[in-house]
């Protein structure tokens, strides 16, 4: 009795493993093979020359990405527009960003993947899966397009396998996240900007120890930091955990995280975190609470960037704070003289285009011109409704936008319900040019704000930006191991920063990191550095 | 009953400070979002503690309640959770029923719902066949993937077993059928189970958000909570780890509109909550001891 029980339920076990294992498989297979013959149908003659820019043929073009914020619906009158105009059955499917990486994994191994498939900045699946030929070298069909054939090859490098190209990056601006500070506190305090490490810290010691605010208080504190240690503080490149800027013995580039910078960097905020002069408890701070500890005036030192700063945040603190005025610290020079902050990668985002579409190019031409208009850079002066562009890009004025002094200002609900068309393009980052003259300023109304991004701006461009020369470069390991290794380095040092464990364990870490596959990321990157063709360091 | 000796009421005064204290500690972070949710951004801003709203505003309210999505969400969460414990109980207790009966293969089927206790399929299996039964983008994607939960339905026939079978054999004898034997004899008797079971059900419904995600296409259709994730955490880029861009994309809305996000969702569950909750130990302790 007790051994025909043992064999039934190993029977169900085998039976119940095969049955998740083929599921898996095969459906994959079998919705390739469905969309092959359907594409083979609909495809015309497969060796004629296709029209780009041909509207005659109605294509249904599928979709998936990551959204911050709220995504539209998926019938709205934002996306009929799209229809129209483009003659397609647009069907791109919006996942909010915190839950993209998990839903986009089930539908890809259901075997449904979309025409487009966007990807998080760094997300190594993009290299897996190109790998693994899930999608469609774009090599022959960038240059037809007004924004993508403008791209520079040096950011389309970075998302390049086995010599194709693979992906379209998402825009970003090239300027990093910088350190700001509180410029009432330091002139109340008779204090002035810093330029070296040491001065922050007895900066920062002040804002804790000597009542910067003035309420006869002691409500304040020097740096604000949340977990991860995140923002990094780096007052330059020399100082940045994730710039490959210093070098070994061998002279190989190695990753900042565990360069002599870093440890600079850790023993400071080490001493700060022992005279309370940062956030307490920084290790399990997010994001949002990070910032609301600099703007509801406890802390005085942040970080800042020329776009995407909050103004309503900023608000916040100007009612608290009237006085309040906000300057960016200018790069420390380092210990080997260099002075500048490391230049953006260029992207925030990758899109990539499913490689079943090979079948029909009428379609990949669609797509891609989709994607090229979601990417259109519009000027300041063309940013309003006699720009038939541009006036559809918003939904049209007074549905999806509205002329406010001279500015284009979108209706509230205009992505909960859909009024634009610009919420439906899976990237409608705009792909500013090299060229364009950008006053970052323009995007706030606040005028403290305005005037704090324009220090910001000035200092940028009035100093030298370093070329990170891993950007781009595959690291087979790093693909693997990368994230875990680079999380254990952050822990460590978060606790050396807690006192958990002290500073002069340094070399010790570094040990540890380079045994578990620290060292074969450090070869294999410098081999991609090499094969690039670059040897020294790059300031631009 | 019996008078009490002194020890007894010093035990019973301690007792009661202490239950009290465990009490308040419940009921302080209720009274936090409380009066977070009715202060001006300022007000939260400037004080490290809120305990009472110093004046009362109510923008966060104005805000959530002025667009269609938090009260559409709210209504969608309601249906799920309304038709979901619904057919949770029917199904459930059907099947727990049938499993008490002397059915073929019924330690088969029982074997079966354990095996998925101790092995269960994973996201991605389930998220096929749910694209393949075409439930994908439908509330009922939410309803009938979760129909039965194996652990309930073993404590159900567990309580079904309690049940005297000679009531079963009267009502066999004065001629009723085995569905009428299921409605009319074990159902009645067994409404303190249904009522715990049920609420199990539609608590877990009502907190639900990932399947809402992951299944649902449309935010039309999104539940509640996925909504209230939108609202409370939403665009957490993990800078330190994606470099430079990963920086703010657009900031949480300011915490009073979360902290009435938060009030306004939970209400409607903890409103149910006490009606259902006295049913709770006794539905699932009966059939062991009867007092």
């Amino acid at each position: 009795m007790k051994n025909k029980h043992l064999i039934i339920s190993f029977l169900l076990l085998f039976l119940s493993f095969m049955l998740v294992a083929c599921t898996d498989e095969n459906t994959g297979e079998k919705e390739t093979d469905k969309e092959n013959e359907t594409a083979g149908e609909t495809e015309k003659a497969p060796d004629t020359k296709v029209d780009p820019f041909d509207h005659s043929e109605k294509y249904t073009i599928t979709g998936m990405t990551f959204r911050f914020g709220d995504p539209p619906p998926l019938s709205s009158p934002g996306l009929d527009l799209i229809n129209e105009r483009f003659n397609v059955d647009y069907k791109p499917e919006i996942i909010p960003q915190g839950d993209y990486v998990e839903k986009s994994s089930a539908i890809v191994a259901s075997g449904s993947m979309p025409d487009l498939v966007g990807f998080q900045a760094g997300d190594t699946r993009f290299y897996q899966w190109a790998e693994d030929g899930a999608f469609l070298p774009l090599d022959d069909y960038l240059s037809h397009y007004v924004t993508l054939g403008k791209i520079p090859d040096y950011i389309y490098n970075s998302f390049k396998v086995n010599g194709k190209i693979y992906g379209i990056p998402r825009y970003s601006q090239p300027f990093p996240l910088t350190p700001i500070i509180r410029k009432d506190w330091l002139d109340k305090l008779g204090l002035e900007v810093p330029t070296n490490y040491e001065e922050l810290e007895e900066i920062a010691i002040a804002f804790t120890k000597e009542d910067p605010d003035g309420n006869g208080k002691a409500d304040t504190y020097g740096v604000a930091i949340g977990e991860n240690i995140n923002p990094n503080f780096n007052m330059g490149t020399y100082w940045d955990f994730n710039a490959w800027y210093h070098q070994n013995d061998n002279g190989d580039f190695i990753p900042g995280i565990i360069s002599d910078g870093r440890k600079e960097l850790v023993q400071f905020f080490a001493n700060l975190y022992k005279e309370g002069a940062m956030t307490k408890d920084f290790a399990v701070l997010d994001w949002a609470s990070t910032n609301n500890e600099f703007y509801s005036g406890k802390a005085g030192i942040f970080v800042g960037g020329v776009s995407g700063m909050s103004q309503e945040y900023f608000e916040g603190l100007l009612s608290i704070n009237p006085d309040a005025e906000l300057v960016a610290i200018p790069p420390f020079e380092a210990p080997d003289k260099s002075k500048g902050f490391t230049m953006g990668s260029g992207n925030s985002g990758i899109l990539a285009l499913n490689a079943n579409l090979a079948e029909d190019e009428g379609k990949i031409y669609r797509a891609l011109e989709l994607v090229d208009f979601g990417k259109t850079y519009f000027p300041a002066e063309e940013k309003n409704p006699q720009n038939a562009d541009f006036d559809f890009y918003l939904g049209k004025e007074g549905t999806g936008y509205n002329m406010e002094n001279g500015l284009p200002v979108q209706v509230p609900t205009f992505s909960s319900d859909g009024l634009s068309p610009s919420t439906y393009f899976l990237d409608n980052r705009e792909q500013v040019p090299e060229d364009a003259a950008i006053n970052y300023a323009d995007s706030y109304t606040l005028p403290e704000l305005k005037e704090m991004t324009v220090s910001l701006q000035e200092m940028f461009e009035s100093n030298q930006m370093y070329i990170d020369p891993s950007h781009g470069v595959l690291s087979q390991t790093n693909q693997e191991k990368g994230t875990d290794l680079m999380q254990f380095l952050i822990n460590e040092q978060s606790k050396m920063i807690a006192g958990q464990r002290p500073v002069s364990d340094w070399d010790a870490l570094v040990e540890e990191y380079l045994a578990k596959g620290g060292e074969a990321i450090i070869k294999e990157t410098n081999e991609g550095i090499k094969a690039k063709g670059y040897t020294e360091r790059e300031w631009k | 009953m019996f008078k009490s000796s002194g020890g007894e009421r010093v035990m019973e005064i301690v007792n009661n400070i202490l239950l009290l204290l465990i009490a308040v500690t419940m009921l302080f972070p209720f009274l936090y979002i409380f009066s977070v949710s009715f202060s001006s951004i300022s007000d939260v801003l400037n004080s490290d503690f809120l305990l009472w709203p110093k004046d009362w505003v109510t923008d966060a309210y104005t805000y959530i309640l002025g667009s269609d999505q938090f009260i559409r969400s709210l209504w969608v969460t309601v249906y799920v959770t309304v038709v979901g414990t619904f057919i949770n109980l029917v199904f459930t207790s059907t099947m727990a029923y049938s499993l008490t009966r002397n059915i073929i293969g019924q330690r088969l089927i029982l074997f079966l719902v354990l095996f998925t206790i101790l092995f269960s399929a994973g996201m991605i299996p389930t998220y096929i066949i749910v694209k393949e039964t075409g439930l994908l983008n439908s509330l009922w994607a939410l309803i009938i993937p979760v129909a039965i939960s194996p652990f309930n339905l073993i404590i159900m026939t567990q309580f079904f077993k309690g049940i005297p079978e000679e009531l079963t054999e009267a009502a066999l004898i004065d001629g009723a059928n085995d569905i009428q034997i299921f409605s009319k004899v074990i159902l009645p008797l067994s409404k303190p189970a249904l009522a715990a079971f049920g609420l199990f059900y539609a608590v877990g419904h009502w907190n639900s958000y990932f399947s809402g995600v992951l299944y649902l296409n449309d935010p039309a259709k999104w539940p509640i909570q996925v909504i209230l994730r939108q609202i409370v955490i939403v665009n957490e880029p993990n800078a330190a780890l994606g470099g430079h861009a990963a920086m703010v994309e657009a900031l949480p809305p300011p915490e009073t509109v979360q902290m009435a996000a938060i009030l306004l969702a939970t209400l409607p569950i903890l409103i149910v909550y006490p009606f259902l909750q006295k049913h709770f130990a006794k539905g699932v302790m009966l059939g062991s001891v009867k007092g």
